[in-house]
C-alpha cells in the first residue's frame, strides 16, 4: 500500500494543496513553509492518539488569507495498491472512491455546523468530521483503521536522550519486555542472584558501607520510622522483573551510556529503536502499516552520516509495510532520496504554500538514473533553487557566473543554479524543472553542419514541442514545423518565447566573434605556445586581418581541452560583455525569477 | 468465547459426539446437516469461536449470516454469551443485510455509475407503483398482469447472471418488464427486497476485485439455516466461496425448509454437499425429542431419517385429541380443558406451545385465553412484539430496562445503544452521532424509569420522543419502522381492551408464566416440553392448494415435520372427530404398527 495523494484545503499555510505521492516521501522546503503543518494535517485524519479537542481546530488554524466567511478545512488522504496485503485490504476496502475503486480515501473536514444559520459567530459554531470513501453519507472511519494504520511523528525538537532514558517512553521497553518474556524463570532467578552477589560485593566495601549507613540514617531521621523508605545502595533492583528494566543501551562497547553520546548518535539510536519497535508491533499484529514521519532527520548529524544513513533507510524500507515521510532542509538527505519521492513546498503570493511533487515524473529508467545522479552530485541544488539555467557543457557552466556578474545579475542572491546537462539532451531536465514549477532557460548551440541541416533546428523544435506538452498546449502541426525549419529567424524567436536561447554556431565561435571577449579568448589561446602557423593565424584574427575560421579555432581549442580553456577564459573575461544570446538568456531568467 | 479455556471446555462437553467435534475442527469448506435437536447451534457457535481463535487474524474477520432477523437475533444472543460481539470485523445478521451493507452499499456506487447514493428499501406501495409503471411502459396499459408478473418474478429470482445465455434466452417481453421495473425503482432511489441478493450476487460475479475484498475482510463465512436460502443468495455464496477463497461453513436441514414462498429451495443445500471440495458432516443425534416423537417425525415427513436418540432417552407421549365440534370448540378444548389439566400436573405455561398454520387460529386461541385469564405470548403476524422485527424487539428490550433491567444491566444500556445505532445508522458513526443516540435514549428511558402504567401511553411517548426524531436521521430503513404504529394500535385499550401494564409488556420475550401461541413457521428453531398441534383438520393440512406429490405438498409436510419436532416430551394433535388430516391417520397407523402408542 502507499499513500498516493494528499489534498489540503484552507488549513494553516495551505490554501489548496494537491500533490501525488509515490510511497516514501521527502518533503523539502524552507523554514516556516509549513512542513510540520503538512504532517499535522495527516495526523488530523489518521492519528488515533489525537484527542477530539485537538481535532476541533481554532479559527487561527484556517488559512490566513481566506476570505470566505464560512471556510471549510478539508484534508483528504488517498491510498493506492492496498490489495496485495489482505489485512490492509480488509481495513481499506470500505472506503473506495465511487469514481475509482482502486483508491481508498480517508478524509477530515472542519466547517460551520449545518444547523448554524448565517455566519459563524465563534469556534463553537464549527464541527469536525472524519469520514471515508470521499462521501460523508458512507459514515465515519472505524477505529480499527486508525489503530492498524499508524502514524508516528519524530518531532524536530525531540529529546532523544530523555526519551531513551525513561523506561515508560523508551521504544526499548516493549522490545525488552518481549525478549524477557522468553527467558525461563530459573535463568531470571539465577541472574537476580548473581546481581545480588555483585551488589553485596560492592556494598560490603567498607568505605561504601560507611557512606551508605550514614546516608540511610540521615534519611530515616528526616522521615521518621513510619515513613522510612529503607534506602540502600545497589547496582540494579534485585527484584527479577525490575532487574531487566535496568538493561540499558550503551555505546563504545559498553564503556559509556547514551547520555554521553553525541546528540547525533543518540538520535540515530532512537530512530533505529523506533523502527524496530514498529516492526515488532507489526509482527505481533498490533499494527499493519506504519507511516513514520521524521522531522529534520538531519538534526545533529554529520553531512556524510546523513547521506549514508538515509540512503540505507530508504532502501531497506522499500519492501516493508512502512511509509517514511521526512521533512528536511538538508541537501544531503534530498540528494540521496529517490527522485519520485521528492516533494518541494514553496510559498507563493496569494496561494499560500504550494507543493510540487516529483511522484508523477515519468521517464525512461536510464534518464531517471541520469537525473538521480545529477541530483546526487550537485547535492540536490536544483530543489532549493528559484530558477535554473540549463547549459550544454563545462565551458558554459564556468562562464555563466562571470557573464552574469558583468550584467549585474547575482545568481546566488537570486537563487539561480547553473545546470550542466553534459550534452544536448535537455528533455529530462526540462521535465524536472516543470515538475518543480521552476523558471528555467536553456542555452544551446545552433550547431551548423556542412551540407546538412543545422542540428539546432530539430533540437529547438522538439524542446518547443516538449514545452507545449508539459503546459498542456496544442502541438504544432507538421506544416508549422516545416515552416519553422525553413525560417531560422522565426524559429529562434519562438524558442526565446519558450526560454530556449540559441546562437548561430557554437559557444567558442560566438565568444571569439564577440568584441573584447573575442580578444580575451584569442589571448588565452595565444598563451598556449602553439607552433608558428597557429600563432600567425591567431595574430591575424586578432588584428582583424582575416575572418575567424571556425574549424581551425575549434581544433586549437580541442587541443587545449575545452574545460581547461573555460577555466582560463572565465578568469580573463571578468567584466567583459557576453555574446548577445547569453545576455538575453540571463536577463530572461533573472526577470522570471524576480517576477 | 474470547478465551481458549472456555473453548476447550465446550469441546470437552462435546465428548461422545465426534461429528460435532469434527465439524468444529474442520478447516476446509464444511456443510453440517443438522436435524432437529442435534446441537446445531452449539456446533456452529463453537466453530465460530475456533475460527476466531485459530484461523482469522485481526483486522480480518468473519461473517455469520442467517436467513431471517429472528434467527439472526437468536444467534447474536448465543454468541454474546460466549463473548463474541458484532464489530467492524464480526458481522452477525441476515443474509439480506449482509448483501446490502457489506456488498451493495460499499461497492455498487463504484460499479454502477448512476446507482442511487443512499438507496432506500422500497415499501410495498412503492414496489406496486413501479410494477404498474413497468407494465405501462412495456404494454402501454397501467395494469399488472398477474401471471406475467409471476413469471417475471420467478425469472428475476432464479436467473441471477444477466450475462448468461439462460438470461438471453428468456422471453424478451418478460425481460423488458423486469428491466423497466428495476429502472423505475432506481429512478426513485430505491431497491426492493429481492434486489439485495440479486445485486450483491451480480456485483460479486462480475468483479474479481470485490471477491478479493470480501475474502480479505471475511475469510470465513458462516451460514445458518442454509435451507432457507433462494437461488440468488445461493449463487452469491457459490461465488464467494468457490470463486474466491472464502471458507464456507454452512449449517442447515433440508427437511426444515419452509420458506418456498420467498424462493427458498432445499435442493440448494443438498447440491452444496455434492461439491468435491466440501466436507459434509451429518449430526446423527436428536437430543431433544422422546423416541416416539422421533418416530412420529419420520411419519410426518413421509420419509425415514436415521436420527438417533441418545441412550436413556424417554419414550415421550403422543396423544390424538379428537374434539367433537368446530374450530371454536377445538380451541375451547385446548384452552379450557387441556391447558388447565397440564397446569394441574405442574407443567409451567411457558413450557407449552400451541402451534398452528394460520395467524387467524392464533386470534381465536388468544381471545379464548383472555377470557380464561391465561396469559399468552404470541409469535405470529398478529403478535404484539414481532419476533422477526428488530425494532419491536428493541422496544421490548427498552421496556425491560426501565422496569428493573437497569439495576443489573439486563439488558445493558450499551446493548440498547448499539442496537439503536444499528437501527438508525447501520454503519460506523462519529462520536457526536453516538452521543446523540445515547443522550436521547437515556433521556427518555430515565424519564420513564420504573413506570408501571399503560404500555400504550409509553409507546406513544416512545414514538414521539425517540422514533420520530430518529426516523428523520435514519438514512436507509432496512427494518420496518411502522411496527411502532402497529404496536400502538394493538395496545389501544379503548379499541379492544388490550392495553397492558409495562411490567406485563416487558416480560414478553422471556415468556415466563405465559402460554406460547405460535405459527409453525415462527416455531422453527425453538423447543417446548409440550407441543399442541392445533387445527390438524382435513382440508386444512394439507389444503386444497397442496395436491398429492406436488412441491407445495412436500413443503407442507416439512412444515408438519417442523411442528412435530418442536416437542420434547409430549405431542398433542388436535382435530375434529372424523375430520382429521390424512397425515394424522398415517401417523397413527405407523405408531400403532411400531407399538409406539
Amino acid at each position: 500500500m502507499r499513500l498516493s495523494r494528499v489534498q489540503i484545503k484552507n488549513f494553516r499555510n495551505f490554501k489548496s494543496l494537491d500533490i501525488p505521492l509515490s510511497g516514501n516521501t521527502v518533503i523539502v522546503g524552507e523554514n516556516r513553509v509549513g512542513k510540520s503543518n503538512f504532517l499535522f494535517a495527516l495526523r488530523l485524519v489518521l492519528d488515533a492518539s489525537l484527542p477530539d479537542s485537538a481535532r476541533q481546530l481554532k479559527q487561527t488554524d484556517i488559512w490566513d488569507e481566506c476570505t470566505d466567511p464560512n471556510p471549510t478545512v478539508e484534508i483528504h488522504l488517498d491510498f493506492s495498491d492496498f490489495d496485495s496485503d489482505e489485512a490492509i485490504l480488509a481495513l481499506l476496502t470500505d472506503y473506495r472512491l465511487a469514481e475509482d475503486h482502486t483508491i481508498s480515501r480517508l478524509s477530515y473536514v472542519y466547517r460551520k455546523k449545518p444547523e448554524v444559520s448565517g455566519e459563524a459567530q465563534s469556534e463553537t459554531d464549527y464541527e469536525f468530521k472524519v469520514y471515508g470513501a470521499g462521501d460523508e453519507s458512507r459514515g465515519g472511519i472505524s477505529n480499527s483503521v486508525r489503530n492498524k494504520i499508524c502514524i508516528e511523528i519524530l518531532h524536530a525538537l525531540r529529546d532523544a536522550e530523555t526519551e531513551l532514558g525513561n523506561w515508560q517512553t523508551s521504544p526499548l521497553r516493549p522490545l525488552l519486555d518481549d525478549a524477557i518474556s522468553k527467558v525461563p524463570k530459573e535463568t531470571i532467578i539465577e541472574v537476580a542472584k548473581n546481581v545480588e552477589d555483585a551488589t553485596a560485593q560492592v556494598t560490603n566495601i567498607t568505605s561504601i558501607k560507611d557512606l551508605e549507613s550514614s546516608l540511610t540514617s540521615k534519611i530515616s531521621t528526616l522521615t521518621g520510622p513510619m515513613n522510612d523508605v529503607n534506602a540502600k545502595f545497589g547496582i540494579a533492583p534485585t527484584n527479577p522483573q525490575r532487574l531487566f528494566r535496568s538493561v540499558r543501551m550503551l555505546i563504545d562497547n559498553g564503556k559509556r551510556g547514551i547520555s554521553d553520546a553525541s546528540l547525533g548518535s543518540a538520535n540515530l539510536v532512537l530512530l533505529t529503536l523506533k523502527l524496530a519497535e514498529y516492526e515488532w508491533l507489526r509482527t505481533k499484529n498490533d499494527q499493519n502499516f506504519t507511516i513514520m514521519c521524521i522531522e529534520e532527520p538531519e538534526a545533529h548529524l554529520h553531512p556524510h552520516l546523513q547521506r549514508t544513513v538515509f540512503k540505507k533507510l530508504f532502501e531497506s524500507s522499500k519492501d516493508e509495510p512502512l511509509c517514511l515521510l521526512m521533512t528536511t532542509h538538508s541537501p544531503n538527505i534530498a540528494s540521496v532520496a529517490q527522485l519520485n519521492s521528492i516533494v518541494v513546498l514553496k510559498q507563493e503570493n496569494g496561494l499560500g504554500t504550494v507543493g510540487h511533487s516529483l511522484a508523477s515524473l515519468a521517464l525512461q529508467p536510464e534518464l531517471m538514473e541520469d537525473l538521480q545522479r545529477y541530483l546526487d552530485t550537485t547535492r540536490a541544488e536544483i530543489l532549493f533553487a528559484k530558477g535554473v539555467i540549463f547549459v550544454e557543457g563545462d565551458a558554459e557552466e564556468a562562464l555563466m557566473p562571470v557573464f552574469s556578474k558583468t550584467l549585474n545579475i547575482n545568481l546566488d542572491d537570486l537563487g539561480i543554479s547553473v545546470c550542466n546537462v553534459g550534452g544536448v539532451n535537455f528533455d529530462p531536465y526540462v521535465r524536472l524543472a516543470r515538475s518543480l514549477s521552476l523558471p528555467f532557460c536553456i542555452i544551446t548551440d545552433w550547431d551548423p553542419l556542412t551540407g546538412k541541416q543545422p542540428l539546432g533546428i530539430n533540437r529547438l523544435l522538439s524542446l518547443i514541442q516538449l514545452n507545449n506538452e508539459l503546459k498542456n498546449e496544442e502541438q504544432m502541426s507538421e506544416t508549422e514545423k516545416q515552416e519553422l525549419s525553413n525560417d531560422e529567424e522565426k524559429l529562434k524567436s519562438l524558442g526565446m518565447e519558450n526560454g530556449i536561447f540559441c546562437n548561430n554556431s557554437t559557444l567558442e565561435i560566438e565568444v571569439a566573434e564577440t568584441p573584447e571577449l573575442g580578444t580575451a579568448l584569442l589571448e588565452v589561446i595565444q598563451a598556449q605556445n602553439f607552433g608558428s602557423v597557429r600563432q600567425q593565424r591567431i595574430e591575424s584574427w586578432k588584428n582583424g586581418e582575416s575572418p575567424i575560421n571556425g574549424e581551425q579555432l575549434l581544433s586549437m581549442i580541442s587541443d587545449i581541452g575545452k574545460g581547461r580553456l573555460a577555466g582560463k577564459l572565465s578568469e580573463a573575461s571578468i567584466g567583459l560583455n557576453p555574446p548577445e544570446y547569453i545576455k538575453v538568456a540571463l536577463e530572461y531568467i533573472s526577470n522570471n525569477v524576480q517576477s | 468465547m474470547s478465551s481458549r479455556s472456555l473453548f476447550q471446555q465446550t469441546l470437552e462437553e462435546m465428548d461422545g459426539n465426534p461429528q460435532q467435534i469434527e465439524a468444529v475442527q474442520e478447516k476446509g469448506h464444511c456443510v453440517v446437516l443438522a436435524g432437529p435437536g442435534s446441537g446445531k447451534t452449539r456446533t456452529l457457535t463453537t466453530a465460530i469461536a475456533r475460527a476466531l481463535l485459530d484461523d482469522v487474524v485481526e483486522p480480518r474477520g468473519i461473517a455469520c449470516v442467517t436467513y431471517n432477523n429472528e434467527c439472526a437475533l437468536e444467534l447474536e444472543g448465543k454468541l454474546l454469551k460466549i463473548g463474541i460481539e458484532p464489530s467492524d470485523r464480526i458481522f452477525i445478521g441476515t443474509v439480506h443485510s449482509f448483501a446490502y451493507s457489506q456488498i451493495i452499499l460499499p461497492y455498487a456506487r463504484c460499479v454502477y455509475k448512476d446507482f442511487p447514493i443512499e438507496p432506500q428499501i422500497a415499501t410495498l406501495q412503492q414496489t406496486k407503483q413501479s410494477k404498474l409503471n413497468s407494465f405501462q411502459v412495456v404494454t402501454g396499459k397501467p395494469i399488472i398482469q398477474n401471471n406475467t408478473w409471476k413469471t417475471a418474478e420467478l425469472i428475476r429470482r432464479t436467473v441471477v447472471n444477466r450475462n448468461s445465455e439462460n438470461w438471453n434466452n428468456q422471453d424478451k417481453g418478460i425481460i423488458a418488464i423486469i428491466n423497466s421495473y428495476e429502472n423505475d425503482l432506481r429512478k426513485n432511489g430505491l431497491i426492493d427486497f429481492e434486489d439485495m441478493p440479486l445485486l450483491a450476487a451480480r456485483l460479486v460475479i462480475e468483479n474479481e476485485w470485490i471477491r478479493e475484498a470480501m475474502h480479505a475482510k471475511y475469510p470465513v463465512l458462516f451460514i445458518d439455516e442454509y435451507q432457507d436460502l433462494g437461488t440468488a443468495l445461493h449463487e452469491l455464496v457459490l461465488q464467494l466461496c468457490f470463486k474466491s477463497n472464502i471458507r464456507l461453513f454452512a449449517v442447515g436441514d433440508p427437511d426444515q425448509s419452509i420458506y418456498r414462498f420467498t424462493g427458498a429451495n432445499p435442493e440448494l443445500l443438498k447440491s452444496l454437499t455434492t461439491y468435491p471440495q466440501v466436507k459434509t458432516i451429518q449430526l446423527p443425534f436428536n437430543y431433544r425429542c422422546g423416541t416416539s416423537i422421533i418416530e412420529a417425525s419420520n411419519s410426518a415427513l413421509g420419509q425415514d431419517r436415521n436420527h438417533k436418540a441418545p441412550s436413556g432417552t424417554s419414550k415421550g407421549l403422543i396423544s390424538f385429541d379428537k374434539v367433537d365440534g368446530n374450530l371454536t370448540e377445538q380451541a375451547n378444548y385446548v384452552i379450557k380443558e387441556l391447558i388447565p389439566k397440564l397446569s394441574e400436573n405442574g407443567v409451567p405455561l411457558e413450557k407449552i406451545a400451541v402451534l398452528y398454520r394460520d395467524s387467524k387460529d392464533g386470534d381465536l386461541l388468544s381471545s379464548i385465553a383472555a377470557s380464561q385469564n391465561i396469559p399468552v405470548i404470541r409469535a405470529d403476524r398478529n403478535a404484539l412484539i414481532l419476533r422477526n422485527n428488530r425494532l419491536s424487539r428493541f422496544i421490548e428490550a427498552c421496556s425491560s430496562w426501565i422496569t428493573g433491567g437497569w439495576k443489573n444491566a439486563s439488558p445493558s444500556f450499551q446493548h440498547l445503544t448499539t442496537e439503536a445505532i444499528r437501527l438508525v445508522y447501520g454503519h460506523t458513526i462519529s462520536r457526536e452521532e453516538q452521543r446523540y443516540i445515547e443522550t436521547t435514549l437515556l433521556g427518555f428511558l430515565h424519564k420513564t424509569i420504573n413506570s408501571t402504567g399503560s404500555t400504550h401511553d409509553w409507546l406513544l411517548k416512545f414514538k414521539e420522543e425517540l422514533i420520530t426524531p430518529w426516523l428523520a436521521l435514519a438514512k436507509t430503513k432496512i427494518d420496518d419502522w411502522s411496527t411502532i404504529d402497529t404496536m400502538i394500535q394493538r395496545t389501544d385499550g379503548s379499541m379492544n381492551n388490550s392495553d397492558l401494564s409495562l411490567l406485563q409488556f416487558s416480560g414478553h420475550m422471556t415468556n415466563e408464566g405465559r402460554l406460547n401461541l405460535s405459527t409453525l413457521h415462527s416455531s422453527k428453531g425453538r423447543e417446548f416440553d409440550i407441543v399442541i398441534l392445533f387445527n390438524m383438520n382435513q382440508g386444512h393440512f394439507p389444503n386444497q392448494y397442496e395436491p398429492d406429490n406436488s412441491e407445495d405438498m412436500y413443503e407442507a409436510r416439512r412444515l408438519f415435520y417442523v411442528g412435530v419436532t418442536r416437542a420434547k416430551y409430549e405431542l398433542h394433535l388436535v382435530f375434529q372427530t372424523k375430520h382429521y388430516s390424512p397425515w394424522v391417520a398415517e401417523l397413527y397407523r405407523r405408531l400403532r404398527d411400531k407399538n409406539q402408542l
